[in-house]
């Protein structure tokens, strides 16, 4: 179905169509591998980052996914210039700052800052709330003591937490108040990007829906915009506008949070998602998970061709194209606003993968009489289709019939193992009583 | 019934107080089970399994009262010796970080061939090739090869994948596994998830799958204990938990998770405040604090864990099974409607204020 959410009007930044705040073309991060101690060689690279270009509108979340290794924490440390890009550029508010370095640098870090996974890491143990909050204005020299004093009261009660939390030391408050003072801290110097690096995966559940409701409440006020990097899609879809999937150093899949969540085209996409847990029995009963062979090849020596051709279910089922193997799919937008790196992605589109991911393939009733928000707001229910839902569902390119839902026949045939055998040797109990 | 745990209470000795980490748990466990424990980091979750197996960090912890009985045997007056016969062969357990729990000295083969000749009589090489065979059922490629390997030439998922094969070595009754693929990547966590699942089906294992993620749970397990600063706050069938959540923690926990399967925005609704101090004794229900339904009792009574509906006449509580009786220790537990909706919504409902006296989170270091 061509998705409503797809259209231009939701793919637009909620200021019009001014020129995106971040701009990032060809970005490449390599970091040398060398050998010897006094002589070193370079031996080769990791491609952390390989040639990623995506822009960030203005007010706008991008949520950026993928699993460990896969380059996303880099990218993100790349556009803030904490790292000098081996190639490719980054403009940020129509200024390139690919190079800049020293005083220039410094007066553009003002506008963008970075909240930190571990907020036990990311604060200095010496330092009191109040003084790590305040650095930033110090740094860049904003207002006089009693001003930065009065700023720092304000920012312990916008992130809620007490005033008098100034002149405490970050091992007296809980995680998720280490937390809000790490939001605290980014807020300071009123910047206009703010870029979250899993700001809540190291925190308890319980505690983690806070800081997330907190940037949401602030994104609204100071608007902000975020570069939300999680391996979490479950909550990467709740909090962006779009959602970059990130695969061996390049994005795969960039389309709106629900774009990606109703019509994953990527193979490697339909896997993440359906790899998600949800936490509902019925529909975890429902469902068949893809389950991916191996892991992530090393971006040290990057798979030639496709980089998610060696563990891709949809290259099993297409005959092994050499394609595939030989030549980098380029990022195309197959609708609007939403791209995908993927040869065969029209193959992905409708099929029982797609659906049996996305929870549209499952017809059943409603899952569980617990749907939290339906009841929370009920007459503000999503007309969207949710898992339960039995609704005709229409292929996004092709004209053709449904095909049939193909599920996985045997997991083990996937995990490539081979049938545990029947008759296993029993062996006799130690006799030494040992 | 293959394990029974009766009000098991441990405490830690530290510096700065006794810790209050797990609070009278019983719970019952039939072969072939699969059970979950849920609940945040430091609510007892992970010390009641080691005190279960007589694992606690020694002299700090020791656990005051209670029996764990498996097989007709009470583990907690087992003598060392014959404890440690029954870890490895009967019960088996998997750890979260399995770079932590296999010896990085000893190729793969050595800690395999050591821990089943611990517990059977067979020669190296019948126990090498048993080795070679558990390998290549946990899905390793070239089980002949990578046997000779060391830890750290596998990756986070496969070590974890040669933790349930030597786990699953001895055939254990038993397997507890602790947060087993929280170190993993989603798309890897599927994979061992699976494999655990389909090898303790198969082999009729019962499991104690202990984890923070509900979405584990829920695909995994047939029951769930829910606990809460040492406390089992909520006992159900999976079906029943998620379908009629009724501990105000349960309900609020379900509430503060997004789900990938809700496609609208809806707003989270998170549980305010922070865990409770476990150096403070419990006198009242430990979740009061951050409870929206909390009434005056709450916070000088301890709720015991019984039954959410009365029971039909001459019904006993059913602990095990498909059929488990769902029972809360509350007070005041809500309603379906407001399970639903996350809040109260009765009228007038206010959470009672705390006594006028020290409070559970009085006291807490740090408050100045």
């Amino acid at each position: 179905m061509i998705d409503s959410t797809l259209g231009p009007g939701t793919m637009m930044s909620p200021v019009g169509d001014e020129r995106p705040l971040v701009e990032v073309s060809g970005l490449k991060m390599y970091f040398p591998i060398t050998q010897g101690i006094i002589f070193q060689s370079h031996i080769g690279d990791v491609r952390a980052v390989d040639d990623v270009s995506l822009e960030l509108r203005r007010g706008e979340t991008l949520g950026l996914v993928g699993e460990s290794g896969c380059g996303k924490s880099t990218l993100g440390r790349a556009v803030l210039r904490l790292y000098r890009p081996t190639a490719g550029t980054v403009v940020f508010d129509g200024q390139d700052i690919t190079t800049l370095e020293g005083a220039g640098l410094r007066s553009v870090r003002r506008r963008m800052q970075m909240i930190f996974q571990d907020p036990y890491a990311s604060l200095n143990p010496r330092m009191t709330a109040g003084g790590i909050i305040g650095e930033p204005l110090e740094i860049h020299g904003i207002g006089t003591g009693r001003e930065r004093r009065a700023k720092v009261r304000d920012l312990l009660a916008t992130v809620g937490l007490s005033a008098d939390a100034d002149n405490r030391y970050p091992h007296e408050f809980s995680g998720g108040q280490r937390q809000r003072i790490g939001v605290a801290r980014a807020l300071a110097v009123n910047p206009d990007l703010i870029i979250a690096d899993e700001p809540i995966s190291a925190l308890d559940v319980s505690i983690q829906a806070q800081i997330i409701n907190l940037l949401e409440r602030l994104q609204g006020e100071f608007h902000l915009t975020y570069l939300f990097i999680a391996h979490d899609l479950s909550v990467v879809r709740h909090i962006s506008d779009r959602i970059a999937v990130m695969y061996l150093g390049k994005i795969v899949e960039l389309a709106s949070s629900k774009g990606l969540n109703r019509e994953p085209l990527h193979p490697y996409s339909v896997a993440l998602l359906s790899a998600i847990p949800i936490p509902d029995p019925v529909v975890e009963g429902r469902r068949r998970r893809i389950i991916l062979r191996g892991d992530v090849p090393s971006p040290a020596a990057p798979p030639p061709g496709c980089r998610f051709h060696t563990r891709c279910w949809l290259r099993d089922r297409l005959g092994n194209p050499a394609r595939c193997s030989e030549e980098d799919p380029p990022l195309r937008e197959l609708a609007v606003g939403h791209a995908v790196a993927c040869h065969y992605a029209e193959e992905v589109d409708g099929s029982g993968e797609q659906l049996q991911a996305t929870g549209r393939g499952v017809s059943s009733p409603p899952a569980s009489t617990f749907a939290p928000s339906a009841a929370a707001a009920p007459g503000a229910r999503s007309t969207l289709p949710r898992v339960g839902d039995t609704e005709p569902t229409t292929p996004l390119i092709r004209n053709e019939p449904l095909p049939e839902v193909n599920l996985i026949p045997d997991s083990s045939m996937l995990l490539g193992m081979p049938a545990v055998p029947d008759e296993r040797p029993v062996y006799p109990p130690r006799s030494d009583g040992a | 019934m293959l394990l029974s745990v009766r009000d098991l209470t441990v405490r830690f000795r530290t510096h700065d107080g006794t810790v209050h980490a797990v609070n009278g748990v019983s719970f019952d466990l039939e072969e072939g089970e699969t059970m979950g424990l849920v609940g945040e980091s430091g609510c007892g979750k992970s010390v009641t399994n080691l005190a279960m197996m007589q694992l606690l960090p020694k002299p700090a912890g020791h656990i005051e009262r209670g029996e764990v009985t498996f097989d007709g045997v009470d583990l907690t007056k087992l003598s060392e010796a014959s404890m440690r016969d029954l870890r490895g062969s009967d019960i088996a357990m998997i750890f979260q970080d399995p770079m932590t729990s296999l010896n990085p000295v000893l190729t793969i083969q050595e800690q395999m061939v050591e821990t089943i000749r611990a517990h059977r009589d067979i020669t190296a090489a019948d126990a090498r090739a048993r080795s070679i065979e558990l390998l290549g059922m946990v899905g390793i490629a070239e089980p002949e090869m990578r046997v000779r390997d060391f830890p750290h030439q596998f990756s986070g998922g496969m070590r974890q994948r040669v933790m349930i094969a030597m786990a699953l070595a001895l055939e254990p009754k038993l397997l507890i596994a602790d947060e087993p693929t929280t170190a993993l990547d989603v798309t890897i966590q599927a994979q061992v998830l699976e494999l655990l699942k389909q090898l303790t089906t198969e082999r009729g294992t019962a499991v104690i799958l202990i984890t923070h993620d509900l979405g584990v749970v829920a695909g995994m397990s047939t029951r769930v204990n829910v606990m809460y600063a040492g406390f089992v706050v909520e006992a159900a069938t999976t079906p029943d938990l998620f379908a009629t959540p009724r501990h105000p923690y349960t309900v609020g926990l379900l509430h503060s998770i997004p789900r990938l399967d809700h496609v609208g925005d809806e707003p989270l609704i998170p549980i305010e405040g922070v865990p409770p101090d476990l150096r403070v004794p419990p006198v009242g229900c430990q979740f009061a604090p951050r409870c929206a339904w909390r009434v005056a009792r709450c916070w000088t009574e301890i709720p015991s864990l019984d039954p959410y509906e009365p029971l039909a006449p001459g019904a006993a509580v059913r602990t095990t099974g498909p059929r488990a009786t769902h029972r809360i220790a509350c007070w005041n537990p809500p309603t379906a409607d407001e399970a639903t909706a996350g809040a109260p919504l009765r009228e007038g409902v206010v959470p009672a204020p705390p006594p006028d006296r020290e409070t559970p989170t009085a006291g807490r270091k740090g408050t100045r």
